[in-house]
């Protein structure tokens, strides 16, 4: 599934397609987390990390406003030594925080996919992006080819 | 019960074995000494196919190798061979003539999926070299030892700057390819694959000739997707020379879009163009990118998304790419 959610990235999944990704986000830790690095090590090869961090600063203001949100029980409000103090600070505030911006960033991503059909898209560089289904469809395909013998880590043969 | 499930495996296979015409091994020694440099590629040809032999070798590409064990023999006029790449996952690769089936086990089960017959090493050159010699020089470079075995250096020179150089070791007695070097045009080795032991058989027992059986594992026929097709809309133009059409597939993704495979070859070098219609929402790929002796292109053409792949230099794939064009 972390392949899929990698090629949803990618622009090589249809997001059509991959509305069961969008169910798992919502309710798996761990896809969330990879969803997050995913777009990072993408962000980082465009050059566009300040854009999320932008992002995700936002958000944190959004959240920072919106106390309620993060769904902290009486409990804890009670034994919190300074009612006023920013719960940000809290790990409890960070995980919250990240899956809201996790929710958050499927949504944008889908409206910007939407969007882009009708306009000129940007490029995916080959370097960035390496297809490997047409790499494994030459070997099968190719009349000689010593190169046959190497499957990479996400080399299935598939066709 | 075990010889059931074989029976089973290779039947889902196609496989269709014929009884053994003659014990005969037909290994026999040659002397290289009076043959040209073509002749003797011609004879390294046919050795790979009609000897018997087994050996390990290696498969060395960029930063990527591989070690295979290869039992090979001609039973009866027909060719057998197991081929088990020992790294990751030992994927067993049994071919009879033109058939090619895969034993690749998983976690959760054993896929077996048939692929065409190919050129596969020991037997990479086809035994008619005519379209290589239109594409490049061969010279005899000398002898060396490979695998304790002496060997005849073959050198393969490209008539232009479109193709690798070759480097082939035969073996002095048997012909068999030992080993094979691929060089681009600074001398830099891109590729190599040779034999680390080999040993010729004087056997015709095939019990070696099947998969092996994980028990409790499902066996799963992995179904063919490709078709053949014609595109009447394609035209290649200025395709760099020597460089033929072999093929011509049309691929189905799992979303349903189809993608058209062209195999160009050069006798010996070979380059896969993939050609399929820009969808919305699809975002286009372009650029470069080498992986060891392979180079990729992709460029968009007239609405339609391009991408080549083969062993060839990045000028000859690029130029392919770009001779991709559309009937109006």
């Amino acid at each position: 599934m972390k392949n899929q959610l990698s090629a949803l990235i990618d622009g090589e999944l249809d997001p059509q397609e991959a509305e069961h990704l969008f169910t798992a986000l919502k309710v798996d830790a761990e896809m969330k987390e990879a969803w997050r690095q995913y777009h990072l090590i993408g962000d980082v090869l465009r050059g566009s990390v300040d854009t999320n961090q932008e992002m995700a600063a936002k958000i944190m203001l959004a959240l920072d406003d919106e106390p309620t949100v993060l769904g902290v029980n009486k409990q804890l409000q009670s034994t919190a030594p300074n009612p006023n103090k920013k719960t940000f600070q809290t790990p409890l505030f960070w995980s919250i925080a990240a899956s809201v911006a996790a929710v958050m960033f499927v949504g944008l991503m889908v409206f910007e996919l939407e969007l882009s059909g009708s306009e000129e898209m940007r490029p995916i560089e080959l370097a960035n992006s390496l297809p490997m289904e047409y790499l494994q469809a030459h070997q099968s395909m190719a009349p000689s080819s010593a190169a046959y013998y190497i499957q990479s880590a996400n080399f299935t043969e598939s066709e | 019960m075990r010889s059931v499930v074989v029976g089973l495996v290779l039947m889902m296979a196609g496989f269709v074995l014929v009884s053994p015409v003659s014990a005969e091994v037909s290994a026999k020694p040659q002397n290289n000494g009076l043959l040209d440099a073509w002749q003797i590629l011609e004879k390294s040809a046919y050795a790979a196919r009609e000897l018997n032999y087994e050996g390990q070798f290696s498969y060395v590409n960029g930063e990527n190798s591989r070690i295979v064990d290869i039992k090979h023999m001609n039973y009866g006029g027909h060719e057998v061979a197991r081929n088990i790449v020992l790294n990751d996952s030992n994927r067993e690769v049994f071919s009879q003539g033109n058939d090619i089936v895969i034993v690749q086990p998983t976690n959760k089960n054993v896929m077996i999926k048939k692929r065409r017959g190919k050129n596969l090493f020991p037997a990479m050159l086809p035994t008619n070299l005519n379209l290589i010699k239109q594409n490049y020089k061969a010279f005899i470079a000398g002898k060396e030892t490979v695998a304790d075995r002496e060997a005849t250096i073959v050198e393969l020179v490209p008539n232009d700057a479109y193709r690798y150089r070759y480097m082939v070791w035969t073996d002095a007695k048997f012909g068999l390819i030992l080993k094979m070097t691929l060089v681009d045009g600074n001398n830099k080795t891109l590729e190599q694959i040779y034999f680390n032991q080999l040993s010729m058989l004087n056997s015709q027992d095939l019990n070696w000739f099947q998969p092996k059986i994980e028990i409790g594992k499902e066996y799963v026929t992995e179904q063919p997707k490709a078709l053949k097709h014609v595109d009447d809309d394609l035209i290649m133009t200025n395709l760099p020379v020597g460089y033929q059409q072999i093929d011509h597939i049309q691929r189905v993704k799992s979303g349903g879009s189809k993608v058209d495979q062209l195999v160009f070859s050069d006798g010996i070098g070979s380059v896969s163009v993939f050609i399929e219609p820009m969808t919305k929402g699809k975002r286009p790929k372009k650029g470069v990118m080498p992986m060891g002796s392979t180079n990729m292109c992709a460029l968009v053409t007239n609405g339609h998304q391009i991408v080549v792949v083969g062993e060839a230099p990045a000028r000859a794939v690029k130029s392919i790419a770009e001779a991709v064009s559309f009937k109006k």
